[in-house]
């Protein structure tokens, strides 16, 4: 290799390093904020049996038995807040089932599923820690 | 596309998982970080066996590193023709014996966009495929049980854990090109200098 190529390439190197740490660091320090306002979910066995219950993490790409499984919301009753059969349709997205039965409607899947999902919640079991607690009888 | 695997991983669990790690480890451009991390969740969630899951996933990913390994085995001989016996080839070769088990490892799960060539160039050069095999079965495990287990962990908040490796990784890709640019650069001067002196 020549001197002159050698010194471009370590030009560019340097250049394409130094342009790659602005663009990754600017990302990994923003997602490292996201990050720091997130907590692992509890593992106890108490909680753990707690059901999922923010509707904001339901994405596009999940399928009705998963948000069922994810959500304890029987599939029969999303599929009827779609007003979509079951059959045929179990191993299809929201985003496969918006397009093939609402195609003018863009992300109505999604804020169905979302309502739903909301209304029929099941209970939630206290827990041993957010169980309430009576003060103690007056005398 | 990450969407689209999801999806196809959510209806048929292991196997879809171990095909595109697989794919994924011989080159094709798919978000297997990415996916990692959302299939610990997944197992958090009941919806896969972690064992299972991780077993498939690592034998899959460690089949299709070997098959990259074999293209650039094969490729050797048409490169050797060409190159063999050239001080440089003899030195790039005698660097990558030297320093590949490291790159082996650590391009598994800190600079994965480098793994495939990684791969290519083990395979090309005269790295031996069993130092390879122990390299990538560690690296991936790691790539596997470490940021499946961080899927695990944070459960259905995955994918904010996904969005900070990745970009880390990218972070870390960035730092090495940089530091091979500074220490050509400084090799140069250091020649150049050495040149003037005995001028």
């Amino acid at each position: 290799m020549t001197p002159a190529r050698q010194r471009v390439l370590t030009i560019g190197l340097i250049v394409v390093g130094i342009l790659i740490i602005g663009f990754f660091g600017l990302r990994t320090l923003r997602a490292f904020r996201e990050f720091r306002g997130h907590r692992p979910p509890p593992f106890s066995p108490a909680e753990a049996q707690q059901v999922e219950t923010d509707v904001e993490l339901i994405r596009d790409w999940m399928t009705i038995p998963f948000i069922s499984k994810m959500y304890h919301v029987p599939p029969h009753v999303l599929f009827e807040a779609l007003n979509i059969p079951p059959e045929g349709n179990q191993e299809k997205s929201l985003n496969d089932l918006n397009r093939e039965y609402y195609p003018k409607e863009n992300g109505i899947v999604l804020e169905k599923v979302k309502a739903a999902v909301l209304a029929n919640q099941p209970q939630q079991i206290p827990t041993a820690r957010s169980a309430p607690t009576f003060p103690p009888p007056a005398p | 596309m990450s969407d689209f695997l999801l999806t196809q991983i959510i209806n048929y669990g292991e196997p879809i998982l171990g095909a595109i790690v697989f794919i994924g480890a011989i080159g094709a451009p798919f978000p297997a970080t990415l996916i990692v991390i959302a299939v610990g969740a997944f197992c958090r969630q009941g919806l896969l066996t972690w064992y299972t899951t991780g077993l498939i996933a690592l034998v899959c990913v460690v089949l299709g590193d070997s098959l990259s390994y074999g293209m650039g085995y094969f490729a050797r001989e048409p490169i050797l023709r060409r190159f063999q016996g050239s001080e440089r080839w003899m030195q790039a070769e005698s660097t990558f014996n030297r320093w590949g088990g490291m790159s082996v490892f650590w391009t598994r799960f800190l600079i994965t966009g480098i793994a495939v060539p990684v791969n290519l160039i083990a395979g090309t050069s005269d790295f031996r495929f069993r130092r390879f095999l122990i390299y990538d079965f560690f690296g991936e495990a790691i790539w596997i049980f470490g940021y499946g287990g961080l899927g695990y962990l944070f459960g259905t908040q995955w994918e904010v854990v996904s969005d900070v490796l990745s970009n880390l990784s990218g972070l870390t890709l960035g730092f090495v090109i940089l530091a091979i640019g500074i220490w050509l650069g400084i090799r140069r001067l250091k020649k150049n200098s050495a040149t003037a002196d005995s001028a």
